[in-house]
Order: structure tokens, then C-alpha cells, then sequence
């Protein structure tokens, strides 16, 4: 569906962001991209709908060119982001107003764009908050808009880029129900983020550093990997104990390192067994 | 409720269902008439009609209290300045001050016009939901040829959207970054240009950040600045159409006078 090919890019004074990126997303797919702060992640979120433009390289949505302005329109209704910071997302005065902006922009007719914020608010539970200024509301929700907002273009692929680092944790776990929830309903979902206990659902993981991707694999082999130490990342407690309980032969399935209430209750099994 | 000056409060009255060009074209044409008004007679008749109206609006008397407030200095200044310095028969006289007859007629009329402004205004901006307003100039603008000055009607009322929306969040800012100066032994009392410069830069670096950020938003969610349709549907009804006569004929009766 979104294929980037040996994308390099490069900021004005000539620092490069990311260097010979290779990345192919497959319909439907949950891809978690990590890394450390100046990794180049958001700069390579903003080239997954055309925000940014490789210096060199393609990055290919359905076929389409980013480069090729006459498809950029086209690229943002299948490809949308959602940005670390709720507040500067918002251009609506209400979170109504909000929710049509996206499709405003495509010129829908008045009765489908309130079908859609309808739609939108039901889905996101916000129904209650629709006459409310999005400014006046909470982290967690304010970030919920903003995925709302992007949803009412009902794209195919959804980027969230560090959405969570602002937030309080529940707010952080609120906004990861939804993800979950998007991507069984078969969106193509990119998760961005530092933080890899939020990978946990993702089918596979890309890390990068200094602007390049120096691992890549299924979810459960990333966060499993010592490299990722070497990289200034911590993997998350549960991956951690499980492999350190490994080592003295108690083997704990990786589903089950998902939540501390499976761990406890594998723990529990293994205890009754013995 | 205690909100800003002429903010909208919202209701279902005949003047909260009317459409925001019939009502934006309202305040432009009583605008006039204020202004053209001479007599006493006119201008109490403005304001009588103008009691109508805020009536039937059912709008609490506070909103209109809050619109007059902020500029009663600047009207009672205008009052006096044309009392003591307008020549005529002089009614009295306090040291090199001599009232007159003429300046108290005039004083009396200048003030009763800014107010019955202000109340008009007011009356407006409290019928209608500020987005609501854009979306009336927006479509009041729109045949206008403004591609000569290089913009359209719709990149003006998204500009004028974003500027209402992004006040708040600028004082917020302003306020966030004189809280942070001050934790570093900023003394605001004790040289105020100095502070300007230590609260300006910081706040200016701020704004554009937020705006380049805002901008990427815009831009993902599909923002061109060209033709895009509207949530709000302006469509006039026929009580559009005989709200602008019944106001026509009284311009008409008005400019008789």
C-alpha cells in the first residue's frame, strides 16, 4: 500500500534526517516505527502523505507519487496523520467544527459532511462534547479529536506520530484502545513512538537511529533483542522479566507478557503445575 | 457566565434563526442610518427599535451592559469635548470653560450614536456563532474579484477563523512564558522595556512554532486555500427576504426625517 524507496532527506542547513529508508506497508498491516529523540521518525511520519518530500528517493501511496502534486489530495484521503501535539491540531472553534475541517476540504456536500461527524463522534465517543471547544478539553481527549479529526476524511491508513508522549498515562492508554480498535476494522495503522511497552500490538517493528532503520522484524524479536539497550531504548518490564526468567529455564509465552494480570496469571499456571 | 465582549450566547430566537448575511447586512445598513440620523427624534426611534429587537433577541441585558462598558470613558470624552468646545449660545460659564447650547446638542448626539453602534454590534455578535459570521462574509465576499490582491474568499474566513481560535491560546502562551521568566528572577515592575524584549522573543519563537505545527496539521487534513464547502449551510429563508425589507422601509421612514 505505502512503499518508500532508498528515501533520503535532507533539512535546509544540509544535516541529513533520514538516509536510504526502505520501508514496504501492506494493507492492513500495524507497523511500530522506534527510536530515540532525533532519530528522524517524525520527519519520516510527515513523508508518509507528502507533507515532506524526499530529497532523494519515492515514497509511493497506492501506486501514486508524493512528489506529483496533482495526486496530493488524493494521497491525504487515504493516508492521515495524527501529530504529537493535540493543541496546535486544532482548527475548529468547536470539536463539530473540528471534525468537518478534513472533509470540508474535499469539497463533500453540508449532509455528508454532518453524516460523517456523526459518524465520527459516535466511534470516538464524543458525542457529548460536540459544542465544546476542543481547547477546553483534556490531554487524552483533546488528542481523541484530533484522531476524530482525521478520521472524518475516513482514510485507509492512519500515522500517529508520538501521540502519547504528552499525555498522562490512562489518557496514553485511551488513545491505544482506539488504535486497536482501528486496526481490527482493518486499517493500515503506522505507530510512532519511544516508548516500546505501546508496541505490544504491533505485527512488526522498525527501529531507527540516526536516520536509518537498524533493525526491523516481528514485534515479539524486536522487543525481545538486546540491541535495543545498545540503542538507548528500554524494553518494556514484562518483555524484560520473561527473559530474565527465561534464562532460569521458566519459559513465559509471548502473548502473555501483553498485561501484568496474563503474566501474573501465567505465573500462577507454571506455580500450580509444579 | 462571565464571557469576552461581544460573544455569542446561544439561543433560539426569530434573531438566533436568521441568516448571519441578512443580519451582517443589518448592522451595515442601521450603521448608516446611526450616522445619518439628525434629529432627536431619529435617534430615539433607533433606540427604540433597537429595544425591539434585543426583546424579541431574549438576550440577558448584561451582554449589552458588557459591549458599552469598555468605551464609556472614551464616549463621555467625546461628550464633553464636543460640550465645552463647540461654538454657539453659551449657556454658562466655569473658568475659561463655556458650555454651549449647540455643543450639548452635539455631545448628546455623538454619544447616543456610538452607543446605539455598539448596541447594534453587540446584538449581532450575540445572535450568532462567530463561525457562523465568517461563513456570512465569506459568501457576502466571495463575487468580489479579491484574486487581484492574491487571495480568495475562502482563504480570508479560514484566516479569520484561525485568529479567533488562536487568541486564547496566544494570551495562554504569553501567560505561560511570563510565569517561566519570572521563575528565573525576571522582575517585571523594575524596567519594563527590558521585559518587553525578555517576554516578546520567546512568545514570538512560540507563535511560530505553533503555526508551522498548525500549518502541517492543515495541510494533512487536506487545506489547499482554495474552494471548500461548509458544515453550516447559509441558506436564505423568507424570513431572510422580509427581515431586509421590513428594514429597508424603515430606512426609508428614517431618512424622511
Amino acid at each position: 500500500m505505502i512503499r518508500l524507496e532508498n528515501v533520503s532527506y535532507s533539512y535546509s542547513d544540509g544535516k541529513p534526517a533520514i538516509r536510504d529508508i526502505y520501508i514496504e506497508i501492506r494493507k492492513g498491516e500495524y507497523i511500530g516505527i522506534i527510536g530515540r529523540n532525533g532519530s528522524g521518525k517524525s520527519t519520516l511520519a510527515l513523508h508518509f502523505n507528502g507533507l515532506l518530500k524526499p530529497g532523494k528517493g519515492k515514497v509511493m501511496v497506492k501506486g501514486m507519487d508524493t512528489r506529483d502534486i496533482s495526486m496530493l489530495q488524493e494521497i491525504r484521503k487515504i493516508v492521515g496523520i495524527v501529530f504529537q501535539n493535540p493543541e496546535t491540531q486544532f482548527i475548529g472553534r468547536t470539536v463539530e467544527e473540528d471534525l468537518a475541517f478534513g472533509p470540508e476540504n474535499l469539497c463533500l456536500p453540508p449532509e455528508e459532511i454532518r453524516r460523517r461527524v456523526e459518524r465520527v463522534l459516535a466511534e470516538i465517543g464524543l458525542e457529548n462534547y460536540r459544542y465544546h471547544s476542543p481547547k477546553t478539553l483534556s490531554g487524552g481527549q483533546g488528542q481523541c479529536v484530533a484522531l476524530a479529526g482525521t478520521l472524518t476524511m475516513e482514510p485507509e491508513c492512519l500515522v500517529f506520530d508520538e501521540v502519547s508522549s504528552m499525555l498522562d498515562p490512562d489518557s496514553g492508554k485511551l488513545v491505544l484502545k482506539h488504535v486497536k480498535k482501528l486496526h481490527e476494522k482493518e486499517k493500515t495503522i503506522i505507530y510512532i513512538t519511544h516508548n516500546l511497552e505501546e508496541l505490544h500490538d504491533a505485527d512488526r517493528i522498525i527501529v531507527m537511529d540516526r536516520g536509518r532503520i537498524v533493525l526491523e522484524g516481528k514485534t515479539e524479536n524486536v522487543l525481545s533483542n538486546p540491541f535495543l539497550l545498545d540503542l538507548g531504548l528500554t524494553p518494556p518490564p514484562l518483555m524484560d522479566l520473561a527473559e530474565r526468567l527465561k534464562k532460569h529455564g521458566v519459559m513465559i509465552p509471548w502473548e502473555k507478557t501483553s498485561s501484568p494480570s496474563n503474566f501474573a496469571e501465567e505465573i500462577c499456571q507454571l506455580f500450580l503445575k509444579t | 457566565m462571565q464571557g469576552p465582549v461581544f460573544s455569542f450566547v446561544p439561543g433560539d430566537s426569530f434573531l438566533h434563526t436568521l441568516d448571519p448575511r441578512t443580519k451582517l447586512a443589518a448592522v451595515m445598513l442601521l450603521g448608516i442610518l446611526t450616522f445619518r440620523t439628525e434629529s432627536f427624534f431619529g435617534i430615539v426611534t433607533l433606540f427604540v427599535f433597537f429595544f425591539a429587537l434585543a426583546s424579541i433577541s431574549g438576550l440577558p441585558a448584561r451582554v449589552f451592559l458588557r459591549a458599552v462598558r469598555p468605551m464609556i470613558l472614551f464616549i463621555i470624552f467625546i461628550f464633553f469635548a464636543q460640550l465645552f468646545f463647540t461654538k454657539g449660545h453659551v449657556l454658562t460659564s466655569f473658568w475659561i470653560l463655556n458650555p454651549s447650547l449647540e455643543g450639548l446638542q452635539n455631545g448628546l448626539r455623538l454619544s447616543a450614536r456610538f452607543i446605539l453602534l455598539l448596541l447594534f454590534a453587540a446584538l449581532m455578535t450575540a445572535s450568532t456563532d462567530p463561525s457562523a459570521i465568517t461563513s456570512g462574509i465569506e459568501r457576502m465576499l466571495r463575487p468580489l474579484p479579491l484574486r487581484w490582491l492574491g487571495v480568495n474568499s475562502f482563504e480570508l474566513a479560514t484566516m479569520m477563523n484561525l485568529s479567533i481560535s488562536f487568541l486564547p491560546i496566544l494570551f495562554e502562551r504569553a501567560e505561560r512564558t511570563k510565569v517561566a521568566q519570572a521563575s528565573r528572577g525576571m522582575y517585571f515592575g523594575k524596567n519594563p522595556l527590558r521585559s518587553v524584549s525578555a517576554l516578546a522573543i520567546p512568545l514570538i519563537k512560540g507563535v511560530i512554532r505553533d503555526a508551522e505545527e498548525l500549518a502541517l496539521a492543515m495541510e494533512s487534513r487536506g487545506y489547499q486555500g482554495t474552494r471548500r464547502t461548509s458544515i453550516h449551510e447559509l441558506r436564505m429563508q423568507r424570513r431572510d427576504w422580509i427581515s431586509l425589507f421590513a428594514l429597508i422601509l424603515f430606512a426609508d421612514f428614517m431618512l424622511r426625517f
